[in-house]
């Protein structure tokens, strides 16, 4: 079994939360959005090339009891794969990772919404994929419709909420629980101003209670006001690691380098730059 | 501004409290026992999922849950006026002949277009939260268990137009149903984990289903096949149709609600050695199904 052939190179300590060790992940192209079985039986008879695409790749990684780390980067570096594989939803391809503790992320507002039912029937079916106890979820029941503001709706199908609504009682039971790993992917800005007042308020409540955080997040200021360390990814591949506003001048550098390359090339090709997307 | 109170996680007992993932394959044997251990742990879920599978069926419809015991007496009346068209001198008391087919034929196919859709449908959920994924086509199937019970009441108003076929022989309807169920789930577990890959699965089941409901001695006795030339010329292809769970499961079926009609016999008890061997051959299909299923689940949350 690969866990004993395969000593991890960064040994779990008893004060770390999450240990990853030559972290990979690779997508097999072939697989990626909807295939139907005309497509992937020409490609098996076919080529067969399996082609792959390496989200992260050589990754170490630590986080100890305490810590708030923040991963930054640009779009597309393998942020969000990183935070799926600390999560458990997706194993690594490569390598070993360890996480110590009760982990959980702040769902995408009102991702797993069944738009058929009632707002309390989400309310308990959502405790049940987080894995909340039944009589938890049922003491909760009430704060969570007073936190989402839906009074009679409650009771009303989904589909008939706002989008306000939805997105207040998406973040109530995601909140709900308090786990020991916080993982965060931009969370933060949805809704009217004020509730993204409130929810910040929220957010902060909880990584303060959580004895680890990691956060991905493309607010600098965050970076340098909550977390005590930050990883910079680019292309699949950690940069650098260290004091979050060292790590966040480096990412500003790299973006503005980005931006100018990218310009470059467009005069060259004799393209206006203002018309070009910068990556 | 409110307060929002939230409870440790450790309060809680579904989730576990550590784990490592490394990359490389795990056994057959810990995939199936995890799979084992993913149900009971989380068969709250699971009977949420089901509750809200019921629920949603009966909601934003103008008859609601009534639907569950017209639907298959409206398919019968259509099979009854076709093959009373078609066929000169039909089977005595043909709609019972052929409703007892019907309702278990129908409990197979909506489960399996329901756990075709049961993982595709929560992609959300996949990509964002860690949780056993066999729990969707679990309650799919253990839903279309649920439908098929609601069924049952149709049956009953059926018979009393037939009361001399009424006989304790129907207390065996569970039993059959038990072995139903256990392939039902090895397929839903296949096609749920296959429609993550392949999309048009749902469509190519859709054909393949309706071959299969009319190669299945449903609307005819099983006796048809006896006569049918290519059969006598080869015994083993008749064999081969006589292994179609299908043949069983409405043969077996059919002895307990109808009795049989070539022969003309009253209800009688059904063929216990081929449930038993369909339950053996179901049993070890399901063990296979859910390995398959384990073996491709950590897959599904990058495809989907």
């Amino acid at each position: 079994m690969a866990d004993e052939t395969r000593p991890p190179r960064v040994e779990p300590l008893a004060g770390n939360a999450i240990t990853a060790s030559d972290l990979g992940v690779s997508y097999d192209l072939r697989f990626t959005r909807k295939t139907t079985i005309r497509n992937s039986l020409g490609q098996m008879l076919g080529k067969g090339n399996s082609q792959k695409f390496w989200a992260l790749r050589h990754v170490d990684l630590h986080v100890q009891r305490g810590e708030s780390l923040a991963v930054i980067g640009p779009n597309g570096a393998g942020k969000s794969t990183l935070l799926q594989v600390l999560a458990g939803i997706i194993k690594p391809s490569e390598g070993v990772v360890d996480v110590i503790g009760h982990v959980s992320g702040l769902l995408t507002l009102g991702a797993g919404f069944d738009k058929e039912l009632t707002g309390r029937d989400n309310i308990l079916l959502g405790g049940a994929f987080l894995g909340l106890d039944d009589t938890v979820t049922r003491e909760l029941l009430p704060s969570i419709i007073e936190y989402a503001e839906l009074g009679d709706f409650i009771d009303a199908p989904i589909k008939t909420y706002s989008s306000g609504m939805r997105a207040r009682l998406g973040f109530a039971i995601a909140t709900s629980v308090d786990p020991d790993i916080l993982l965060l992917d931009e969370v933060l800005a949805t809704g009217d101003a004020n509730f993204r007042a409130k929810s910040k308020a929220r957010v902060i409540d909880i990584v303060s209670a959580a004895k680890a955080v990691v956060l991905v997040t493309h607010d600098m200021n965050w970076v340098t006001e909550y977390c005590n360390r930050a990883i910079l990814i680019e292309r699949g591949e950690l940069v650098m690691e260290g004091e979050p506003a060292a790590v966040v001048e480096l990412h500003r550098v790299h973006t503005e380098e980005a931006r100018a390359r990218t310009v470059a090339e467009a005069e060259a090709a004799g393209v206006d730059p203002r018309i070009v997307r910068v990556r | 501004m409110e307060v929002l109170p939230f409870r440790p996680m450790s309060a809680t007992s579904e989730v576990p409290a550590a784990f490592r993932h490394a990359a490389g394959d795990r056994g057959a044997i810990r995939l199936i026992r995890e799979a084992l251990s993913d149900i009971r742990s989380r068969r709250r879920l699971v009977r949420y999922l089901v509750q809200a599978d019921i629920r949603k069926r009966g909601a934003d419809t103008l008859l609601g849950n009534i639907w569950w015991v017209l639907d298959p007496l409206l398919q019968m009346v259509v099979y009854v006026v076709f093959v009373t068209i078609v066929v000169p001198k039909p089977t005595p008391d043909y709609p019972l002949f052929i409703f007892s087919a019907i309702l278990p034929w129908k409990w197979f196919t909506a489960t399996i277009t329901d756990s075709t859709a049961s993982i595709v449908g929560k992609d959300q959920l996949i990509k964002q939260i860690q949780f056993p994924k066999i729990v969707l086509p679990t309650a799919a199937v253990v839903a279309g268990a649920v439908s098929f019970a609601f069924g049952l009441v149709a049956l009953a108003l059926l018979m009393l137009f037939y009361p001399d076929r009424i006989t304790p022989y129907l207390l065996l309807i569970p039993v059959i149903a038990v072995v139903q169920f256990v392939f039902t789930l090895a397929c839903g577990y296949l096609v749920a984990a296959g429609n993550v890959f392949f999309r048009d699965l749902g469509n190519v089941e859709t054909h393949l289903m309706r071959l299969w409901w009319f190669l299945s001695p449903g609307l005819y006795s099983i006796a048809v096949f006896d006569n049918l030339q290519i059969f006598k010329e080869h015994p083993t292809l008749r064999t081969i149709v006589g292994l179609n769970p299908f043949a069983i499961l409405f043969e077996a079926y059919r002895k307990v609600i109808y009795g049989s009609a070539t022969p003309q016999e009253p209800p009688g008890l059904p063929n216990f050695a081929s449930l038993a061997f369909l339950l053996v051959a179901s049993l070890v299909f399901l063990t296979f199904t859910t390995y398959v299923f384990k073996r491709l689940e950590p897959n599904f949350a990058k495809v989907i």
